[in-house]
């Protein structure tokens, strides 16, 4: 790992948060001190401790100085490097606060590890971040003081636990210092005990009288003793109180006097001040400063379009100089303190009502020309304006936001506020794009319906707005959704080819600013082919998502086009690259901390089916469990098949035939029929009814499969074999040739029929050599399902000296000692014939240490019945005790 | 749940108004707020509330119902 090193410049990270947007730099800013700071050296050399003790906690009310005096702290001691963070209640997720607190650290010059990873989701962080966090600090040799500003606005738990967990395990590294309203979720007391906390508490911070004094001078207010004392009485040392007083009290024609007067007021200390601090200021400012208290930061030409008027520049330049509630942040954006920023709002309510929506309304609409589109949003639908909105969303090509990950949650949740009388286009289409997002949702596809008429309403009212050409793609990425979750290739078609038209008129640096669109486009389109059986167009388009610029706001559409290229190698026999494949999809949701579900899963369903075929059938079920909770707009007909044939196939390998017909039973329901979902489905269900004596049965299902498809041609062979028809197994295996274009998972199964074959020809010789091949292609890819799944017949020959080479170490637990000698006799042949589903209860309840006749009681069974399937129970698994028999199951994964 | 808050100082009309759902009784140098809160998260956010406004708040209790 790279150490977080010196002071170099800073690294290049990524440009924009999860959310999408720019990073507000004004929040990595240390804040500036007004002119009138009155720097306090008792608290200044307390605050050294920080650099003693790994935590540092500034807390107390609102205007109590916390801020200025750490800033001021942090700008004038010489020695560590200072990372500031100002924490922001827009984004409370872990994702976002770690997202911002890894751009604080490389903006003061530290260097992250280059493998640390980055939060592509508002909600989450990738698991590892902290710890490589820690791990990159704790090589430092100076600390670095990370100050969190406003830290009672991180509201989740969860990250006040990771911050514990890096401040623990960064050691000598990290001094955290936490400036709060609230005591923070950290478990203080331990810190505290063992001498590890510096605390500078509200008490700690109110204004001494000599202080006070001194702040009141540099107002320019000059006072008597026994006038501070009755002011500090007044305001309890609170810093806020003692500046808004100067300033009222420099304004009046009688300081003295009205401080008096002050002191036998009885109003609210901070209300009572501002507006007097306020009532001394002109129309125009008092007019500003009421306007501006629905903005978080802005700048001066926001607040002109909130006053139509032009002076804002200005005005906020000397508010900033001169007093303490207006505050700049530098690159000319400014901030009101956050105190009187609540009480403006309230006086903005009072004094002028019905206001508030054309503010924000005319907030929206700036914040949009500027390309702040999440601001703009939010403030659009505070002021109610839907239709503005909606059409802000789709103009900008946000649409994909509903999906992916980063933004979709705040998208969706903004959105659940628009009511049904706004009838734009655009919020027809941001309508749509919530029920797709919905799709499977009270368990059905009404969602999915209800969207596919939205979009023909939409096409209804096409004129005008709609041929623009943002709205027009929006349209082809929902209508190519709507089609890959209805299985409808040929809509999907038609979309990508509407969409590939209309990208032309979109302008590129929109294209280029949601990359998303285009992943979610090809993604749809490639799975939409993939459940047509158009493998190589799917791959196509597949590949060209998962080849796509690694990013936050495209990591779901890359894992799930990851996960479905491995599925359709998977679906042709190749089960090594079907895992690397699925691999690089999980490694792609752990990256940027997607939560889990995240996308489809699919790739972990392909996980689920390659370890059925390696007989990891426990591994196989954790896969499967893992994978029910997928994204709704993934949730489509290739997941809904794939998903029935993974659990089918774990039942047959767990000798529960029953289950595994009723896995595949129900059709998964789409507009087009799957060639491959179908035969694939036959395939599961053939081999169930083989497993239970209806070879006739078995053998009709597969006639009506398509000759194409080589895997359910060699199951045919099989069943032929099965029927006593070996020649003409041997003639469906040469006519389909599965050789030419399948991966192991289908050939190793077709040596094995010709295999037998030759077995009941009697051609022992040809037999071995077959199964040999068999062996020693299966090997590589551990594939031990075709084997057990072969028959008795297989057994003996698996045991034979010269077999045993390609045998042990994988397929035969007991594995040769590497010299090559005699392989140990201990284990017996790991090749079972399947227990029938009776079978299995009675091995169950043998597990539980039941006796015979507990079994028979519990099974409403004769005893006898009992010993019968305890004895074919025996012979099966090799052995001759009860103890012995169940320690074989579980060896097996039969229990 | 009944509670009431009592906050130190008189609250301005202005004030006020951020409690809409509360009544407020107003005393010499002090200001009650009362009324029916919904849930704990609504208590929070009313303390909360008090917090951002710079309100000090002298006590705070249930009433019976």
């Amino acid at each position: 790992m790279t150490e977080l090193e010196g002071d170099g410049p800073p690294s290049t990270g990524p440009v924009a948060d999860p959310q999408g947007d720019p990073f507000l730099h004004t929040r990595f800013a240390v804040p500036a001190r007004p002119v009138t700071f009155l720097r306090r050296e008792r608290l200044t050399r307390h605050l050294d401790e920080a650099l003693r003790t790994p935590l540092t906690m500034v807390n107390g009310a609102a205007g109590a100085g916390k801020t200025l005096l750490v800033a001021d702290w942090a700008q004038t001691r010489d020695g560590p490097v200072v990372a500031w963070l100002t924490t922001d209640a827009a984004g409370q997720g872990p994702g976002m606060f770690w997202a911002y607190l890894l751009r604080a650290l490389s903006a003061s010059g530290i260097a992250l590890p280059e493998d640390i990873g980055f939060p592509a989701d508002a909600s989450r962080v990738p698991p590892t971040l902290p710890a490589r966090l820690a791990a990159g600090l704790s090589a430092r040799e100076q600390p670095v003081v990370v100050v969190l500003d406003e830290y009672d606005r991180v509201a989740a738990p969860e990250i006040a636990e990771q911050l514990e967990f890096v401040l623990h395990h960064a050691g000598r590294g990290l001094r955290l210092v936490l400036v709060t309203r609230t005591e923070p979720l950290l478990p203080l007391h331990r810190y505290r005990a063992a001498g590890e906390l510096t605390e500078i508490r509200g008490a700690e911070l109110a204004f001494a009288p000599g202080e006070a004094a001194e702040l009141l001078e540099l107002h320019g207010l000059r006072l008597p003793p026994a006038a501070v004392r009755a002011l500090l009485e007044r305001t309890r040392g609170w810093a806020a109180g003692l500046r808004l007083c100067a300033l009222a009290a420099r304004q009046s024609p009688d300081p003295e006097r009205y401080l008096k007067e002050f002191e036998v007021d009885h109003s609210t200390i901070a209300d009572y001040l501002l507006a007097e601090v306020l009532k001394r200021q002109d129309d125009e400012t008092q007019d500003l400063l009421l306007r501006v208290s629905l903005l978080d930061r802005f700048r001066p030409e926001l607040a002109d379009v909130l006053t139509r008027r032009s002076d804002a520049g200005a005005i906020l330049a000397r508010l900033s100089r001169g007093n303490a509630f207006v505050e700049h942040l530098g690159h000319g954006q400014y901030r009101l303190h956050p105190l009187f920023r609540e009480i403006l709002r309230a006086h903005l309510r009072m004094q002028r009502p019905g206001l508030e929506p054309e503010l924000h309304r005319r907030a929206a609409e700036w914040l949009r020309r500027s390309g702040s589109l999440a601001e703009a949003l939010g403030h659009g639908a505070a002021a109610g304006d839907w239709e503005f909105t909606a059409g802000a969303l789709v103009d900008d090509l946000a649409i994909g936001q509903f999906f992916t990950g980063p933004r979709s949650g705040a998208v969706t949740e903004l959105f659940s506020r628009m009511g049904q009388d706004t009838t734009s286009p655009a919020a027809q289409l941001v309508r749509a794009a919530r029920e797709l997002s919905r799709n499977g949702e009270d368990g059905g596809r009404a969602h999915l319906h209800r969207a596919e008429r939205r979009l023909a309403d939409y096409d209804g009212m096409a004129d005008g707005a709609a041929d623009r050409a943002a709205a027009g793609l929006s349209r082809a990425l929902l209508e190519a959704l709507a089609a890959r979750l209805a299985g409808s290739p040929g809509r999907a078609e038609n979309a990508a080819r509407a969409a590939g038209e209309l990208r032309e008129a979109v302008p590129d640096q929109l294209l280029d600013r949601h990359p998303e669109l285009t992943a979610l486009l090809l993604d749809h389109l490639g799975s939409a082919r993939l459940w047509a059986g158009r493998f190589e167009a799917a791959r196509e388009a597949l590949s060209a998502v998962a080849g796509s610029e690694a990013g936050a706001t495209t990591a779901l559409p890359r894992e799930d086009s990851l996960g479905r290229l491995a599925l359709i190698d998977y679906l042709n026999g190749w089960l090594g690259r079907a895992e690397r494949t699925a691999r690089a999809a999980l490694a792609e949701t752990e990256r940027f901390g997607l939560p889990r579900p995240s996308g489809s899963g699919v790739e972990r369903l392909v996980l689920a089916a390659v370890a059925v075929e390696r007989d990891e059938l426990e591994q196989a079920q954790a896969l499967l469990d893992a994978s029910a909770e997928a994204h709704p707009a993934m949730r489509d007909p290739v997941l809904e098949a794939g998903r029935a044939l993974v659990a089918a196939r774990l039942h047959l390998a767990r000798g529960n035939p029953r289950a595994a017909l009723a896995a595949v039973e129900p059709e998964v329901p789409a507009d087009a029929a799957s060639p491959w979902a179908q035969g694939q489905a036959a395939l599961v269900a053939a081999a169930a009814h083989l497993s239970e004596g209806r070879t006739e049965t078995a053998a009709a299902l597969l006639r009506r499969v398509p000759d194409d498809q080589a895997a359910c041609a060699v199951a045919a062979a099989r069943v032929q074999l099965a029927a006593g028809r070996p020649a003409e197994a041997v003639r469906l295996l040469d006519r389909a040739h599965p050789e030419r274009s399948c991966g192991p998972a289908v050939t190793v199964r077709a040596a094995l029929v010709r295999a037998q074959a030759a077995h009941q020809r009697g051609d022992a010789a040809a037999s071995h050599r077959l199964v040999a091949r068999a062996l020693l292609e299966a090997r590589r890819e551990r594939l031990r399902r075709p084997f057990h799944e072969a028959g008795p017949w297989i057994r003996p020959l698996l045991d034979t000296a010269s077999l045993r080479g390609l045998t042990s170490g994988w397929l035969l637990p007991g594995a040769a000692p590497p010299d090559g000698g005699p392989a140990r006799h201990a284990h017996p042949p790991p090749v079972v014939e399947e227990l029938s589903g009776r079978e299995r209860d009675v091995l169950r309840r043998l597990a539980l240490m039941m006796s015979t006749e507990e079994i028979a009681a519990d099974l409403y069974v004769s005893v006898n019945t009992v010993k019968t399937h305890l004895k074919s129970v025996y012979r099966k698994l090799s052995v001759s005790r009860r103890n012995e028999a169940v320690r074989r199951a579980r060896e097996l994964g039969l229990l | 749940m009944r509670y009431e808050i009592r906050v130190d100082g008189r609250l301005s009309e202005a004030l006020i108004e951020v409690f809409p759902e509360l009544d407020h009784v107003t005393m010499p140098g002090q200001t009650l707020l009362f009324g029916h809160v919904v849930d704990e998260a609504h208590l929070y956010g009313l303390l909360a509330r008090c917090q951002s406004l710079g309100l000090r708040i002298l006590e705070l209790r249930q009433m019976p119902e």
